[in-house]
């Protein structure tokens, strides 16, 4: 299997006082690839997560970005470099329409950040890229709007569109869907898919929801208690005798909430 | 594109055009010549050239504070020492060379205008990596040291300070006091149109986005670091010219200039006024500074006994701030923008 890797970390620590959270964590995610983390509550998948986005800094080990060494670079520089983030906890700009929010996201990497006397609406590029990555969240109708009013779905839909403008090579998506109705989840995990596969987009995913993991990811990262459990192929994981006995409680509600359908926050 | 631009900002022409006719309208009805009265800057028109000159000033000094609180969202509690810096050193100028007329007044602008930059830039750079209210108290800090420094060195004159004496004639309030209202006027409105201008650009909206949400502004690519710099940076350049017209209306400066109620009193004109609007600081300066002028000398009578308004204000400022901000949390534009778009829908 020689893929071509686009993120890599090697031995990856993060310590909070005496709690290790992320215990020497090493992985390979491949290019163009769907790439999952998944854990029981308090598994360090979170923190695991922010160590990538550069949102905690690492107690220890690296983080390699394009073979090059990112484990200090400060959110914005890691932007600039194609990395783009969105967040479990919806965060947007709330007192700003939807159109700005996303607008904001075009701007941030096109060059014209300290045009202190031209008006920001005459870059019409900006303007159309927010309006089509609005177009392919399903927010039109809202456009706007300001981001604080929309419904949680709505803002869920949002921080993706925010994620999607600056139009990252790699997108760490940190619990898509929390929150969501769960009628509301398959067209916003297709809308993910679908963005991964017309763009070549490689997409590391924090997900909790087992049913939504299975389905979409080439490979499928388990994290207990800060360490890494288990790594291979989703049929590779629902095999797992390990994952299965560490994961049995979580794996049953997931199961049960994927046919039952309360989804909970 | 002008007959637009000037219908769509007719209140604002509108209010122009009456603060500059103003003067001359108090001197035709009160007889006295908005000139002064016999060579002397004395009568109504003169009196009232005085006061609005204060409201500019404070209104120029709320505007630059609200670009840093208003729309960047940084609290900062050093403003005054802005305000200061631009006084000083043109008193500093007069006083200590042989600089005098224009060429010591343009001397001293230009090296306010430096100055202030400077001292953004090293004050943002050593603190805004503080957060909140970190910040906060290091600002005020930073601003009280250099009061408590400049009310005590020989070099500044201490308590005493430095009389501008050596002033250009054009420009001294005693003998051209309405020149001198119409360059303080003219302060306002290009600060107010620069800080429209800059809000409404690509870097404006940036401030913003650092305001409604700055890790979020920092994960999609923004050094916001370098944005907020540049806000306290610029908002403290205005806020000297600020100072430096204060100081050429008292022809004096001392100490007081650089006293903390010069950043408690923009915060609250900028709160109550209405926090991120353009209008807000504005209204909030004119509306505290004219109520505390015209209620000063008020005494009324309740049943008997009788309240002195003027030695009371500080009491009645605080009820009317308490009222604000529980009536209109938003300040008095932001809070009636609200309303408005709320009909419209």
């Amino acid at each position: 299997m020689q893929e071509n890797i686009l993120l890599e970390t090697r031995d990856l620590r993060k310590a909070f006082g005496g709690l290790i959270a992320v215990d020497g964590v090493s992985v390979k995610v491949a290019q163009g690839s769907m790439h999952s983390i998944i854990g029981p509550n308090g598994a360090g998948k979170t923190t695991f997560f922010n160590l990538l986005t550069g949102n905690h800094a690492a107690t220890s080990g690296n983080v390699l970005y394009k073979g090059q060494d990112i484990t200090h670079l400060p959110l914005h520089r890691r932007a600039h470099l194609g990395i783009g983030r969105s967040f479990q906890i919806t965060n947007i700009f709330p007192n700003l329409t939807v159109l700005e929010n996303v607008r904001l996201a075009a701007q941030a990497l096109g060059g014209d950040n300290y045009r202190l006397f031209r008006r920001a609406d005459s870059f019409q590029r900006y303007i159309q890229r927010a309006r089509q990555v609005i177009d392919l969240v399903g927010l039109n109708a809202e456009t706007l709007l300001p981001a604080t009013v929309l419904p949680h779905g709505g803002k869920r839909k949002l921080e993706l569109a925010i994620l999607l403008a600056s139009d990252p090579e790699l997108l760490l998506l940190d619990e898509p869907t929390a929150g969501m109705a769960s009628e509301q989840v398959p067209e916003l995990i297709q809308t993910i898919d679908r963005v991964r596969r017309q763009g070549g987009k490689t997409i590391i995913m924090v997900e909790h929801n087992m049913s939504v993991v299975m389905g979409v990811s080439d490979r499928i990262t388990v994290m207990n208690q800060g360490r890494l459990l288990a790594e291979g192929t989703p049929a590779e994981i629902a095999a797992n005798k390990t994952v299965q006995s560490v994961y049995l409680g979580e794996l049953y509600g997931d199961l049960n909430e994927a046919a039952g359908g309360s989804h909970g926050v | 594109m002008l007959r637009r631009t000037l219908a769509s900002n007719w209140f604002y022409v509108v209010l122009m055009i009456a603060l500059i006719v103003l003067p001359h309208a108090i001197g035709w009805v009160s007889g006295d010549s908005p000139f002064g009265v016999r060579g002397r800057p004395v009568g109504q028109s003169i009196y009232w050239q005085g006061i609005l000159i204060e409201v500019f000033v404070l209104a120029v000094l709320a505007m630059s504070y609200n670009l840093v609180f208003g729309f960047t969202g940084v609290i900062s509690f050093g403003h005054a020492l802005f305000f200061g810096v631009g006084g000083y050193i043109l008193g500093i100028v007069l006083e200590y060379t042989d600089l005098t007329g224009e060429v010591g007044l343009l001397i001293g602008i230009g090296l306010t205008l430096i100055v202030s930059a400077v001292l953004g830039l090293v004050i943002g750079l050593v603190t805004l990596r503080l957060r909140g209210v970190y910040f906060a108290m290091f600002t005020l800090a930073v601003a009280e040291m250099f009061y408590i420094f400049f009310s005590r060195l020989a070099l500044t004159r201490a308590e005493d300070g430095f009389a501008l004496t050596e002033l250009p004639v054009w420009i001294d309030p005693t003998r051209s006091r309405l020149t001198f209202y119409y360059i303080a006027l003219a302060l306002l409105a290009v600060t107010f149109l620069f800080i429209r201008r800059l809000i409404f650009s690509p870097t404006g909206a940036v401030l913003l986005a650092v305001r409604e949400n700055e890790e979020r502004a920092r994960t999609i690519g923004f050094d916001t670091l370098r944005f907020k710099l540049l806000a306290i940076t610029v908002a403290g350049m205005i806020a000297s010219l600020a100072g430096l017209i204060q100081v050429i209306l008292n022809k004096k400066v001392g100490p007081e200039v650089l006293n903390v109620s010069n950043t408690i009193d923009p915060l609250l004109m900028t709160i109550i006024g209405g926090a991120g609007t353009f209008t807000g600081p504005v209204i909030g300066a004119a509306g505290l500074h004219l109520g505390d002028r015209l209620l000063r000398d008020l005494v009324i009578e309740v049943g008997g006994a009788s309240i002195d308004i003027g030695a009371n204000w500080a009491l009645i400022l605080g009820i009317v701030f308490i009222l604000v901000v529980l009536v209109f949390p938003y300040g008095i534009v932001g809070t009636f923008r609200r309303w408005r778009t709320r009909q419209a829908k």
